[in-house]
C-alpha cells in the first residue's frame, strides 16, 4: 500500500484551501482545518488526478447477483466488506501475508485482498457467509466449532474458506500434509493443533 | 447443580464465529462514516518543517487533511495512555511512524492514496534506537506504577562472592510486535459532546476514562462498545494515539470516522516488546540450593516514557533464595513506546531458567531435581505461606508423561537421521492480575436470561466461562443465556490483560446469577398460583431451567412460569472483591536440530500446570496450545529489525517479521492440568491464566537446543545461522 509521505508536490490542480468550510466543533478552540472544496461521492465517476472512473459491475457473492460501482483499484476484499456489506471476510494484512482474506471464486481459495474486483466479474465468489445451507453448517464450520478450532475468531473465516479448498484439493491426505496446506493462514491465536484436527475430521466426513 | 463449571464446554460464540456473523470493532455499520488515514513520520528524530497537504486536499474524495496545525488542543491522559505524548500537538518527531497529518475521505482507496500525497519537510537528526546505540550508560527509571525497578532482598553480592558453584550468564532479545491478527481499528462518533467509539479495545472502560480525559469530558459522555475482539495480546490494552487523533478529526469534522491501522503501522503505533539484555548470576551450594540471584537487566525505552514492561518477578517470586538483587534498567532511545506483549516477563524469565539449566550442568544434577531443591511454599517477599500451589505435583505430571527418566545426560548424545534431538525443560510462573468488576442478570417473562457485564472476550474464552458460571448459578440450561459483554453501556468490569478477566469476573457474575435465582425463587414461594407456594425458600432446587421442592419433586415450576406470572423481568445485580495472584507450570519439550541446516523443529511438547480450577478445559487447553506456539515464535522466529541508519523498521509485515504458521506448531502437545480449586481464590477456585503458558517456553527450547547439540545460544531468537 502506499505509504511514502514523500510524493511529487507539484500537485495544484483543483487544489483549494476554503478554511470556513468546516467549523470548530463543541467547545474546543481549533483553527481550521484544510478542508477539500469539494468532497465527491465515493460512486461518483471521476478522472481527476490520474485516478480511473469508478464503474458498475457485478459480482456473483454467495450465488446472489450484486450491482456494484467500484475504481478498478478496489480489491475485492474490499468490495465485499466496504460496499457489499459482507463484513465476514477479514482484512489482516492487505498484502497476501495472513490469510484472513480467503475467499473461494469458482472454487479455488485466493486471498481477497490481491485481487481485485473488476477482475471477478462473473465468477462465483463464495464467502465464510454462504458456507452454511441455511441453519444447517457446513461440515468445516462443525468441525471447527467441535475442535475448538479457534479463538479470537480474527482468522477464522479466511482459515474455514481456506479449508474448504484444501479438503477440495484432496492435500488432507495426512496431519502433516494439513499442516503444510494451511500454512498460508496464520492464527496469531495459534489454534493450529485443533485446526489440523478440525480439517482432518472434515476431510474425513465431506470425502467419505 | 448442572455442573457446567470445570466442563469442556464448547464455545458458546463459536456458531457466530465461524458464520462471519460476528461483528468486530471494524465490522460495526456506522451510517455516513467517513475513512481515515494516517500519515507518519518517515525520521526518528528532528522536527516537522512543512507538510503540503494541496495534492491530497485536491484527491477526489478527500473531505480533510488535518495536520499539526489544526488539531485541537488535547490533554496527555494518565496510564494507562503510555505515550506520554499526543502527536501532531506540536512540530517535535520522537519516533519513526510518529502521525504527522489525518487525511479523512469518502472510501478507504481515496484515504489512503491521498495520505501517499501528502509532503512533509523535515529537519531530521541522526537517531538512536538500538541498545547498542544508546548515548550513555543504562539508568535506573523511577518506580512505575509505584513498583520499583531496583529490589534487594538479603545481600547477594556477599552470597554470591562466597558461593560454591556460581553461574553467570548474559542473554539477550530483540524487539518484538505483538501482530493480533485484526489491525487496530477505531471509530469515533460524535453526537455534540458525547463521544461513541468503536474500538479494538481490551478493556471498555478503561478506554472510556482515557479518551474521556483527553478531550476533557465528563466520563459518562463517553460510550465504548467492543464486543469482539480480533486478538489482542497486549496491543489493545492501553489506549494508543490513533484513536485519539481520529476522534478528534471526527469532532472537528462533525463526521463519524472509521480508522484501521495499516499492518506496517502496528509496529510503530501500538506496543512492542521492548529489545532486552540481561545480565544473569546465580550462586548455589553443591548440593544445588539457590543462595544468590543477581539479575539486571536493560529495556529499549523511547524518549517521551520510561516505563519498563519486562519485569524480572520471576527472579524475585518463583524459588527460595534468601539473597536477590534485582535492577531493571533501561537506555532512552528514539523509538516508540513500547507496552505490555503477552507474558512481559518471558523476557526476563528466559535468563533465569536458561541459567538454571546451566547450574544444573555443572553440578551434573537433573535440572527437574535441581527446581524442586529450589521450591518454596512462601511467598519470597511478604513471606506468608501459598494457600495453595501444587508446582511439584506439575513436575510430576509432565516429566512423567514426557518420559524424563529415560533423558541422556549428556549433550549430542542422540541423533535421529539428519537431526540432533534433545530434551529441555522450565518451570513456568506468571503473576495474573484482578479489577474490580461487576454484573447484572435478568431474567425474561419468556425465561430467557440475559448476563451483562463490561468485561471482554479476547479469544480466551470469556463468552464461555460466564456463561457456564450463570447456567450453573442458576440451574438453567446454557442455551437461554445470552452474554452481552464489551460495552460500556453494561455494568462496570476490568480489562481482559494481565490474565485478569476470570480472576475479575467470575465472582461478581457468580453472585448475581445466585442473587437472581434467590429473586425468582421467591417469587415462586410466595405466587399462590405456584406448584411451590409456600415452601421455605431453601428447599427449592433449580435445574434444567425449572425450581423443584427438594423434598418433594412433583412440586415444580419453572423460571419462565414464575416470571411471566409476574409479568416483569427480574433483574439481580453483582459485584465483589478481586485477588490478583500466581499460576505456575512447567514445560517439557523434545527439538530437533538439522546438523547441517541449523533449522530447529520443536516436536513434541507436554506441559502441567496448577491454575486453580479448571473452568473449562478445552478453553484452558486453547491458551497452552497457543501460548506453548507463541513461546516458540519468541524463542526461534520472531524479531524486529530496525535500520539503525534511519530508525525505521525494515520488517513490518507479516512476510518478514515471521510468526508461526500450522507448520511450525509442535505435532505433539499434551497440557496437563493440577485442577485443585484454589481455596483463596475468589473467582470460584480458579486462578488467572492466559499468559503463564509461554513463560518457560523459550528457555525449555534453549536449553532442549543445548541437549542436542551442545550449543548455548543466549540470544533470541535462536535463528539459523546462530546454529550453523
Ligand atoms: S488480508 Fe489478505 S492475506 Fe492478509
Ligand atoms: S483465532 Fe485468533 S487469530 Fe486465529
Amino acid at each position: 500500500m502506499p505509504e511514502s509521505p514523500h510524493p511529487a508536490t507539484t500537485h495544484t490542480r483543483r487544489t483549494v484551501l476554503k478554511s470556513t468550510a468546516v467549523a470548530a466543533a463543541g467547545a474546543t478552540l481549533v483553527p481550521a482545518p484544510a478542508v477539500a472544496a469539494s468532497s465527491v461521492p465515493a460512486a461518483a465517476p471521476t478522472t481527476a488526478g490520474g485516478v480511473a472512473e469508478a464503474m458498475e459491475i457485478t459480482l456473483s457473492v454467495n450465488g446472489r447477483k450484486h450491482a456494484v460501482t467500484v475504481e478498478p483499484r478496489v480489491t475485492l476484499l474490499d468490495a465485499l466488506r466496504e460496499r457489499l456489506a459482507l463484513t465476514g471476510t477479514k482484512k489482516g494484512c492487505d498484502r497476501g501475508e495472513c490469510g484472513a482474506c480467503t475467499v473461494l471464486v469458482d472454487g479455488e481459495r485466493i486471498k481477497s485482498c490481491l485481487t481485485l474486483a473488476v477482475m471477478r466479474q462473473g465468477s462465483a465468489i463464495t464467502t465464510v457467509e454462504g458456507l452454511a445451507d441455511g441453519d444447517r453448517l457446513h461440515p468445516v464450520q462443525e468441525a471447527f466449532i467441535r475442535r475448538d478450532a479457534f479463538q479470537c475468531g480474527g482468522c477464522t473465516p479466511g482459515q474455514i474458506m481456506s479449508a474448504v479448498a484444501c479438503i477440495r484439493e484432496g492435500h488432507t491426505g495426512s496431519e502433516e500434509e494439513i499442516r503444510q496446506w494451511m500454512s498460508g493462514n496464520i492464527c496469531r491465536c495459534a489454534c493450529y493443533q485443533n485446526i489440523v484436527a478440525a480439517v482432518a475430521d472434515a476431510a474425513r466426513e465431506v470425502r467419505g | 447443580m448442572t455442573g457446567l463449571v470445570g466442563r469442556p464446554v464448547a464455545r458458546v460464540d463459536g456458531r457466530v464465529k465461524v458464520t462471519g456473523a460476528a461483528r468486530y470493532p471494524a465490522d460495526d455499520p456506522v451510517p455516513g462514516a467517513l475513512h481515515g488515514f494516517l500519515v507518519t513520520s518517515e525520521v526518528a528524530k528532528g522536527e516537522v518543517t512543512d507538510i503540503d497537504t494541496s495534492a491530497a486536499l485536491a484527491h477526489p474524495g478527500v473531505v480533510a487533511v488535518l495536520t499539526h496545525r489544526d488539531m485541537p488542543r488535547l490533554t496527555v491522559p494518565p496510564f494507562p495512555y503510555l505515550k506520554g505524548f499526543i502527536p501532531m500537538q506540536d512540530t517535535a518527531i520522537h519516533h519513526v511512524g510518529q502521525p504527522v497529518a489525518i487525511v479523512v475521505a469518502n472510501t478507504v482507496e481515496q484515504a489512503h492514496e491521498a495520505a501517499a500525497l501528502v509532503a512533509v519537510r523535515y529537519r531530521a537528526e541522526r537517531p538512536r534506537v538500538v541498545i547498542d546505540d544508546a548515548a550513555g550508560p543504562p539508568h535506573l527509571p523511577p518506580p512505575f506504577r509505584n513498583r520499583p525497578n531496583e529490589i534487594k532482598r538479603g545481600d547477594a553480592a556477599a552470597a554470591l562472592a562466597r558461593a560454591e558453584v556460581r553461574v553467570e550468564a548474559r542473554c539477550s532479545s530483540a524487539t518484538r510486535h505483538h501482530n493480533p491478527i485484526e489491525p487496530h481499528a477505531t471509530t469515533a462518533q460524535w453526537d455534540g459532546d458525547r463521544l461513541t467509539l468503536h474500538e479494538t479495545a481490551q478493556g471498555v472502560n478503561l478506554t472510556k476514562g482515557t479518551i474521556a480525559a483527553v478531550f476533557a469530558l465528563p466520563v459518562e459522555n463517553v460510550r465504548v462498545v467492543a464486543p469482539y475482539l480480533g486478538g489482542g495480546f497486549g496491543a489493545k490494552g492501553p489506549l494508543w494515539s490513533h484513536t485519539i487523533i481520529n476522534a478528534a478529526a471526527a469532532r472537528v469534522l462533525r463526521r463519524p470516522i472509521r480508522l484501521v491501522l495499516s499492518r506496517a503501522q502496528m509496529y510503530t503505533m501500538a506496543g512492542h516488546r521492548s529489545e532486552f539484555r540481561q545480565h544473569i548470576r546465580l550462586g548455589a551450594t553443591r548440593a544445588g540450593k539457590l543462595t544468590a540471584i543477581l539479575d539486571t537487566t536493560t529495556a529499549q525505552l523511547s524518549n517521551t516514557d520510561e516505563a519498563i514492561f519486562n519485569a524480572s518477578e520471576s527472579a524475585r517470586l518463583l524459588y527460595d533464595c534468601p539473597n536477590v538483587h534485582v535492577r531493571q534498567e533501561g537506555v532512552r532511545l528514539d523509538v516508540a513506546t513500547s507496552s505490555y506483549m503477552r507474558s512481559p516477563e518471558t523476557t526476563a524469565h528466559f535468563g533465569l531458567e536458561t541459567a538454571l539449566d546451566e547450574l544444573s550442568w555443572a553440578l551434573d544434577m537433573d535440572p527437574v531435581e535441581l527446581r524442586r531443591r529450589n521450591h518454596t511454599e512462601f511467598n519470597q517477599e511478604t513471606g506468608q505461606r501459598f494457600g495453595s500451589k501444587h508446582l511439584l505435583k506439575c513436575y510430576d505430571m509432565a516429566s512423567q508423561a514426557f518420559g524424563w527418566s529415560q533423558r541422556k545426560r549428556k549433550p549430542g548424545a542422540t541423533k535421529d537421521g539428519d537431526e540432533y534431538v534433545g530434551w529441555g525443560m522450565a518451570t513456568e510462573m506468571h503473576t495474573f492480575g484482578a479489577m474490580p468488576s461487576n454484573a447484572s442478570v435478568t431474567v425474561g417473562v419468556d425465561g430467557k436470561v440475559v448476563l451483562r457485564t463490561a468485561t471482554q472476550d479476547i479469544g480466551t474464552g470469556t463468552y464461555t466461562i460466564i456463561s457456564q458460571i450463570v447456567a450453573d448459578a442458576m440451574g438453567v440450561p446454557l442455551d437461554v443465556i445470552q452474554a452481552h459483554i464489551g460495552d460500556t453501556a453494561l455494568p462496570v468490569a476490568g480489562l481482559s490483560a494481565a490474565s485478569a478477566t476470570i480472576a475479575s469476573v467470575s465472582g461478581p457474575v457468580d453472585r448475581a446469577a445466585r442473587a437472581a435465582r434467590d429473586a425468582v425463587v421467591g417469587l415462586a414461594v410466595a405466587d399462590e398460583r405456584s406448584p411451590l407456594f409456600g415452601v421455605p425458600a431453601d428447599e427449592v432446587e433449580t435445574r434444567h431451567g425449572h425450581l423443584i421442592h427438594s423434598r418433594n419433586h412433583q412440586r415444580r415450576d419453572s423460571y419462565r412460569a414464575v416470571v411471566s406470572r409476574a409479568g416483569e423481568p427480574v433483574e439481580a445485580t453483582g459485584s465483589g472483591p478481586n485477588l490478583p495472584g500466581l499460576s505456575y507450570g512447567v514445560v517439557f519439550v523434545e527439538v530437533r536440530v538439522h546438523a547441517r541446516l541449523g533449522s530447529v523443529r520443536v516436536t513434541r511438547v507436554v506441559t502441567a500446570h496448577d491454575i486453580g480450577r479448571v473452568m473449562n478445559r478445552r478453553t484452558a487447553r486453547g491458551q497452552v496450545i497457543g501460548g506453548v506456539t507463541w513461546g516458540i515464535g519468541h524463542a526461534l522466529m520472531e524479531h524486529t529489525v530496525y535500520d539503525r541508519n534511519s530508525g525505521r523498521v525494515v520488517n513490518p509485515n507479516l512476510s518478514t517479521y515471521l510468526v508461526p504458521v500450522c507448520a511450525d506448531a509442535p505435532p505433539a502437545l499434551e497440557a496437563l492440568f493440577v485442577d485443585e480449586p484454589d481455596p483463596g481464590s475468589t473467582a470460584l477456585g480458579a486462578r488467572g491464566f492466559g499468559e503463564t503458558p509461554i513463560t518457560g517456553v523459550p528457555a525449555a527450547i534453549g536449553n532442549a537446543i543445548y541437549h542436542a547439540t551442545g550449543r548455548r545460544v543466549r540470544d533470541l531468537p535462536i535463528t539459523q545461522d546462530k546454529l550453523l
